[in-house]
């Protein structure tokens, strides 16, 4: 018998991972000692857990992927960007929701701990490449993200709102978890790389691959919140504190995009002919519900809710398209729209306060009047979700549709234009709400200056990146080069 | 000094002056404007003639080169750039001279107006736009050329713009001209189609290569490529040198200032369209058909314009249309292949036609702003430099021997009767009946004007005359019964006097290298095979002096002598007999006709333009207000919000509705597939 | 001889779901499910995965569904009240569940879903199932074996931070406060003077004219 070892295991890959949850159990246990005027202690030990294990990131980045634990675990170019951009995201939901989880009596350590473990989740789900450890890593993001929905104990909108995504999130589990174990009798086996020789070689059963699929499309399509499995979304991104719903719309949507393409792009990639056609459908369905249905939203969380179902329609566009155009695009878009999606739920933050949401459309009157610089911050980012030239969701979204043209899917491109007009509409009606209408609320912004700051440059970002988007797009197309056909 | 600066600087002067006098006006003198303008296109001017000597007596290598990269598109690439031949370095001589000339006599005619300097900013920015436009070597900045020239004239041709007229006039040359222009876009759209590149010597290269390429305009029409492309471009030409029957802007733009109108609409932005057929010769070698339309044009233009000029009363209108039939003539010209003859009868048209414009001008101010000839007469007393150079240029006009405009018609006449095309025949009657024509009407007005008794003593029966229609305003106030004319101040009778001595002599002295030497060797290209017009005329031209005898023996020069004659009859003799003879054409309708401009305008206003009004109008209604705005904008709007309100109500709260929905789509997904799937296994 | 006993504990599996579902009594639901699970083991049983068998009776049987029992009974829940409207989706949600099922049995029962050689696996004597378990959860899946425990840990992490509270207005004794009290802490002593006893004053004269 071997004898396991660090080198053996080549656990050196996983650093990253290993040192955040060695840094998330050390912050679980000073948290236990702080009182709760030192808590802010917590915070910048997590906001440094953070940054540490993102330079971790950085430091072990590398274009030729290098397998770890028997070849459970794959640290990639697609998995080190995509976990980059997690780290990312946390950081900013940390950054902008501190005020906001201070004065309702979120700043805890679960807030801290329950975030890193979410986060750990996360980076499992880029880096798994076995139908077991990818499992394993989404229900640990779920769990951990189920908690913080409900986190606002006295809050019975979020205790709802948490019990409605635990619900239909062990449902999807179970559905996804089923396909996985057709997939598993029909393969023989649970390593990403093994099925996807045995579907190239032909030695797996097609039907009950297929089979497979159809329940594993299920459990994506809930965690992408895709029509129609999307129906968790609005209430929990409407029930929960506003800093975890910008965390469930931000980040995940990066590890749900690398998760698919674990499974779908590089595991199922012979079946592709029979996934596309199911991701079609959903894309199109989620573009049409999730436009048309945002329109008539008065909750602007909601309106968000609606408007991520419809990028994510946009994702799975790029997805389907299947090809490395395909993907990169949808990478390109995953990422942005994290991005923009923190930007967005960082503004609604910025404007609430101690026993204010500023969850109503409503609750943006004025704001041109109230704070110039900020109105023309959520402007960006309202430009940037419709795709507006220069902003950076165009260009996500023109390299979506440069990617089903390429394919001859003309008619897919033009329901997906004809969506984005539907959808500037809302967008623009907020636009319109900031500069057009007369404040209700005079109160002055409350956030603090830290959040102010990085929120600027969140939202000047999206504008700078929208000026030269080549640059991202190119490096995310060569990450995805060179890890889904790794040739290991 | 190296050539590239001197070919830069001569557009650059006067775009200078143009800038200095256009922006700063309000800031400068009169003095100023008109001295930073005049200086410009006195540069201009004289460069010009340094680059025109260096090409015919130093034999300097035409220059072809590109100055400055515009932009590049799908590796297209849009040029600034200059092509100076023989061809260009006359034109710009030509160009600058007639233009120095108009803006010294400008200084004398718009003496009194308040729009002076920007009068000036004007005239001196198209004489930049026109020196574009004749130095191009590509298609690009040709048709910048094109259309800064066309701006400027709609600006001055509207220069008196609290007159309703005028503003009317530069409307319906704007609207004219872009009927034509659209023609030539579309010509230079199908040159980049299938040459791929707009520069004037690429295209010309690979011309002869496409000459058996055909286009597919509609199924079923399949034509020649370079046929249609040089007609598209002769379409651009004939609205810009105003062929029938885009001709009808020309009149009307005799509403401006008469300076422009000798600069603009005589002598060289209407020509502009003959420069450019002559530029594409090598393009419209290889289409006959082309050529024939061009040839056929022309005839109509030169001959039946004519007409029109016997009934105008307005001295200028006279002279315009006098412009538009010697236009049609040199048209006829580059029908017959006879590309030089054109260019030169151009040169000599500029001369003598600038020198016609300036001289009515003179008779104008004489008049004080009264243009009616009805009222005029004897003016040879009174203003005797505008009587003697007015005399020389109607002389010139009529093709008197020895004259330049002798030499360049009949040189268009010999060319007309040597060509083999379908409709030389037409035109080769056209023309000689146009002499005729051309001698009657141009007597007719100079009798009326210089001869004969003082009419305006006794003008009030005229008064409800049309040409009088803009009495109440204040440049119309006419001549009293008791003053008596003045002979205009030097600066306007000085550049009458230098436009008459080229208008004797230019001829006289360029025929030979222009038209049989080796001037527009490899610059104008025909087919010596196809159309042999020019060898021909080659072969029988033995030199000026002999031209000239020999024309004793044709009948074009007793046509001219019998117009001369005939008007000198009608009209200083017997007036009754025109009267009887305009009784005899009222009666049978042709006098109206003629009134009428044979309808053209009934039918472009009326016809055309009432019918876009009235399309425009039922797609305003139709499709603008009731299905745009109504049912797609409105009506979208409406069905995307009640689709949200339904689509809302799917989101009912209940988690067992979520867990139903997420089994269904489930199900459906599976159900999608498995027809799928099950049938293909 | 095996297949039919598994058909059997199959039928009585199924059974048994679809009684926790419909049971009106959520004690006897919950005992429902009990009998699932055993079934469920049983089917491992016949798999001879005895280990898993054994630890789903001793896990969910012995301890979860125990505790949940307690839950149920302690609580006094209307669970006729919730199932209100349950027989009302029942036509729509049976067709889906009937369509589901019965595409789902057309599929794999289809001769093209068969894999070759699939069947149960003949381990040779002294098979431990328990000792493959283990070696393949400590080695060879070493890395979803650690994560579930952080999985676990999640778990008690949000157990805490849901169900634990802390009243602001709750009066408790802390022991060690109890303990650490000093004699100061209890009682000060404080020296005042001595006051002398108030005499009593005939009121003054002036009194009276108020």
């Amino acid at each position: 018998m071997n004898i396991m070892t660090w080198s053996s295991l080549n656990a050196g890959v996983a650093t990253p991972e290993i040192f955040l949850l060695c840094a998330t159990c050390a912050i679980l246990l000073i948290d236990v000692f702080l009182s709760d005027a030192k808590r802010h202690i917590s915070y910048v030990l997590t906001l440094a857990a953070l940054v540490a294990t993102g330079c971790l990131l950085v430091a072990g980045y590398s274009l030729q992927p290098q397998l770890a634990f028997n070849g459970m675990f794959i640290a990639d170019p697609l998995a080190s960007l995509s976990k980059l951009g997690m780290v990312v995201g946390v950081i900013l939901m940390l950054v902008y929701g501190r005020g906001y989880a201070a004065v309702r009596g979120l700043f805890r350590g679960e807030l801290f701990t329950l975030t890193l473990c979410a986060l750990l989740g996360m980076m499992v789900m880029a880096s798994a490449v076995n139908f077991v450890v990818l499992y394993v890593g989404l229900e640990l993001l779920s769990l951990s993200l189920y908690a913080l929905v409900a986190l606002q104990r006295t809050s019975s909108r979020s205790t709802e709102a948490a019990m409605k995504y635990f619900i239909l999130g062990a449902l999807a589990s179970g559905l996804l978890l089923y396909g996985m174990s057709m997939v598993y009798g029909a393969t023989q086996s649970l390593d990403v790389f093994v099925i996807a020789q045995k579907i190239a070689h032909d030695e797996a059963n097609r039907l009950l691959t297929v089979f497979g699929i159809v329940f594993i499309v299920t459990g994506l399509g809930f965690k992408l919140g895709a029509v129609p499995f999307h129906m968790w979304a609005p209430d929990v991104y409407d029930g929960a504190p506003t800093l975890v719903s910008q965390l469930i719309g931000s980040a995940p949507k990066v590890a749900a995009f690398a998760f698919i393409m674990r499974i779908l792009a590089q595991a199922l990639e012979g079946f592709a002919f029979d996934w596309r056609s199911m991701l079609m459908v959903l894309a199109v369905l989620s573009l049409v519900i999730g436009n048309v249905t945002a329109i008539a939203q008065v909750n602007i969380k909601r309106m968000f809710a609606y408007s991520t179902i419809s990028h994510m329609g946009f994702l799975l566009l790029g997805i389907m398209a299947a090809t490395p155009g395909g993907y990169a695009a949808a990478f390109f878009y995953a990422m942005t729209y994290m991005l923009t999606a923190a930007a967005g739920f960082g503004l609604i933050m910025l404007l609430s306060r101690e026993g204010f949401e500023a969850d109503q459309i409503a609750d943006f009157r004025g704001l041109n009047k109230r704070s110039p610089w900020f109105a023309a911050m959520m402007l960006i980012v309202m430009f940037s979700m419709a795709g507006i030239p220069v902003f950076i969701g165009f260009f996500a979204k023109l390299a979506i549709i440069q990617a089903l043209v390429g394919l001859g899917l003309v008619w897919l491109a033009v329901i997906a234009v004809l969506m984005s007009v539907i959808g500037a509409f809302y967008y623009l009606r907020v636009v319109k709400v900031m500069y057009f209408e007369d404040p209700t609320d005079t109160a002055p912004i409350a956030a603090g200056a830290d959040a102010k700051l990085v929120l600027s440059v969140n939202c000047l970002l999206l504008l700078v990146l929208g000026m030269a988007p080549d640059r991202l797009l190119t490096a995310l197309t060569t990450a995805l080069q060179f890890s889904l056909h790794p040739g290991l | 000094m190296d050539m590239k600066t001197i070919y830069l600087l001569i557009p650059l002067a006067p775009l200078f002056g143009a800038l200095v006098a256009g922006l700063f006006g309000w800031a400068i003198s009169r003095r100023a404007a008109h001295c930073v303008t005049i200086a410009g296109v006195a540069v201009s001017f004289l460069l010009s003639a340094f680059v025109l000597k260096g090409i015919v007596l130093d034999g300097v290598e035409p220059f072809n080169g590109t100055v400055y990269t515009w932009l590049t598109v799908n590796g297209i690439e849009f040029n600034v750039g200059f092509l100076v031949d023989s061809l260009t370095a006359m034109m710009m001589c030509v160009v600058t001279f007639v233009s120095l000339m108009v803006h010294i006599y400008t200084i004398g005619y718009m003496e009194e107006d308040p729009g002076y300097n920007r009068f000036f900013s004007y005239i001196s920015l198209f004489t930049f736009s026109m020196l574009m436009l004749v130095m191009a070597n590509n298609f690009v900045q040709l048709f910048f050329g094109w259309e800064a020239v066309g701006l400027v004239s709609y600006l001055l041709i509207g220069f008196w713009f609290k007159r309703p007229t005028a503003t009317f006039a530069n409307l319906k040359a704007f609207l004219v001209n872009r009927v034509g222009d659209f023609g030539f876009l579309l010509g230079i759209g199908l040159v980049l189609a299938y040459f791929g590149t707009l520069d004037y010597a690429a295209v010309f290269a690979q011309a002869p290569a496409l000459k058996d390429a055909t286009v597919t305009l509609f199924p079923g029409a399949t034509w020649s490529l370079l046929t249609v492309t040089c007609i598209l471009l002769f379409i651009g030409a004939m609205g810009k040198s105003a062929q029938f029957p885009l001709h009808v802007w020309l009149p009307d733009s005799m509403e401006g200032p008469t300076p422009i109108s000798a600069l603009i609409h005589a002598a060289t932005m209407v020509t502009a369209g003959i420069f450019m057929v002559s530029r594409m010769s090598p393009l419209f070698e290889l289409s006959d058909t082309a050529l024939n339309f061009v040839l056929v044009i022309g005839a109509i233009t030169a001959l039946f314009m004519g007409f029109l000029g016997i009934i105008q009363n307005d001295i200028k209108r006279v002279v315009a249309y006098s412009t538009l039939s010697q236009l049609g003539y040199m048209t006829v010209a580059l029908g017959a292949s006879a590309y030089s003859v054109a260019v030169f009868h151009l040169m000599t048209h500029a001369f003598f036609k600038a020198l016609l414009f300036l001289g009515a001008g003179s008779v104008i101010m004489g008049m004080h702003h009264d243009q009616d000839i009805r009222n005029m007469g004897g003016l040879r007393k009174y203003m005797p430099i505008t009587w003697i150079t007015s005399l020389v240029g109607s002389l010139a006009l009529i093709g008197t021997p020895f004259f330049s405009g002798f030499y360049s018609k009949d040189s268009i006449i010999e060319a007309v009767a040597e060509s083999h095309l379908p409709g030389a025949s037409f035109a080769y009657f056209a023309v000689v009946a146009g002499v005729f024509i051309t001698a009657f009407y141009s007597f007719r007005m100079y009798f009326l004007v210089f001869h004969g008794k003082e009419r305006w003593m006794a003008k009030d029966h005229h008064a409800h005359h049309e040409a009088d229609a803009h009495d109440e305003d204040e440049h119309h106030h006419g001549l009293g019964p008791n003053d008596k004319p003045h002979e205009s101040p030097w600066v306007v009778t000085l550049p009458l006097v230098l436009l008459a001595i080229p208008s004797v002599l230019i001829g006289y002295f360029a025929i030979e290298p222009m038209l049989y030497g080796k001037f527009f060797e490899g610059v104008i290209f025909f087919n010596h095979e196809a159309h042999p017009a020019m060898e021909m005329l080659k072969e029988e031209f033995h030199g000026p002096v002999a031209m000239a005898l020999h024309s004793l023996q044709t009948p074009v020069l007793w046509l001219a002598i019998g117009g001369v004659v005939a008007s000198y009859v009608f009209y200083m003799v017997a007036p009754a007999i025109p009267a009887a003879i305009d009784r005899f054409f009222t009666a049978i309708g042709v006098r109206k006709l003629l009134e009428e401009k044979y309808y053209m305008d009934h039918l472009y206003i009326d016809g055309f333009a009432r019918f876009g009004r009235v399309l425009g109008t039922v797609f305003w209604k139709v499709g603008d207000v009731l299905m745009i705005d109504g049912l797609m904008v409105n009506g979208t709007a409406k069905v995307v919000g009640f689709f949200s309100k339904v689509t809302r109500r799917l989101q009912t709260g209940y988690i067992y509705h979520y867990a139903f929905a997420m089994i269904l789509g489930a199900l459906v997904l599976m159900t999608w597939w498995l027809g799928g799937v099950l049938v293909s296994q | 001889m095996t297949e039919v006993i598994f058909y059997v504990f199959a039928a009585i599996l199924l059974f048994a779901g679809l009684r926790v579902v419909t049971a009106k009594n959520p004690v006897h639901a919950a005992l429902y499910l009990v009998l699932s699970f055993f079934n469920g083991a049983a089917l491992w049983m016949l798999m001879q995965a005895e280990f898993l068998a054994v630890s789903l009776i001793v896990v969910y049987v012995g301890a979860v569904m125990v505790l949940f029992l307690f839950v149920v009974m302690m609580l006094d829940i209307n669970f006729e009240e919730l199932r209100k409207g349950f027989w009302k989706y029942v036509p729509v949600a049976g067709t889906v569940a009937v369509v589901m099922a019965v595409e789902m049995a057309l599929i794999l029962s289809h001769r093209a879903a068969q894999i070759e050689g699939a069947g149960l696996v003949d381990h040779p004597a002294g098979y431990n199932n328990a000792k493959v378990l283990g070696q393949l959860i400590y080695t060879e899946y070493f890395l979803p074996f650690q994560l579930a425990a952080v999985l676990l840990l999640v778990g008690m992490i949000a157990a805490i931070a849901l169900t634990l509270r802390k009243r602001k207005n709750t009066k408790y004794i802390n022991p060690a406060n109890q303990i650490q009290v000093k004699r100061n802490d209890r009682v000060k002593i404080v020296s005042m003077p001595a006051e002398e006893r108030p005499s009593v004053e005939a009121p003054k004269a002036d009194d009276g004219q108020a």
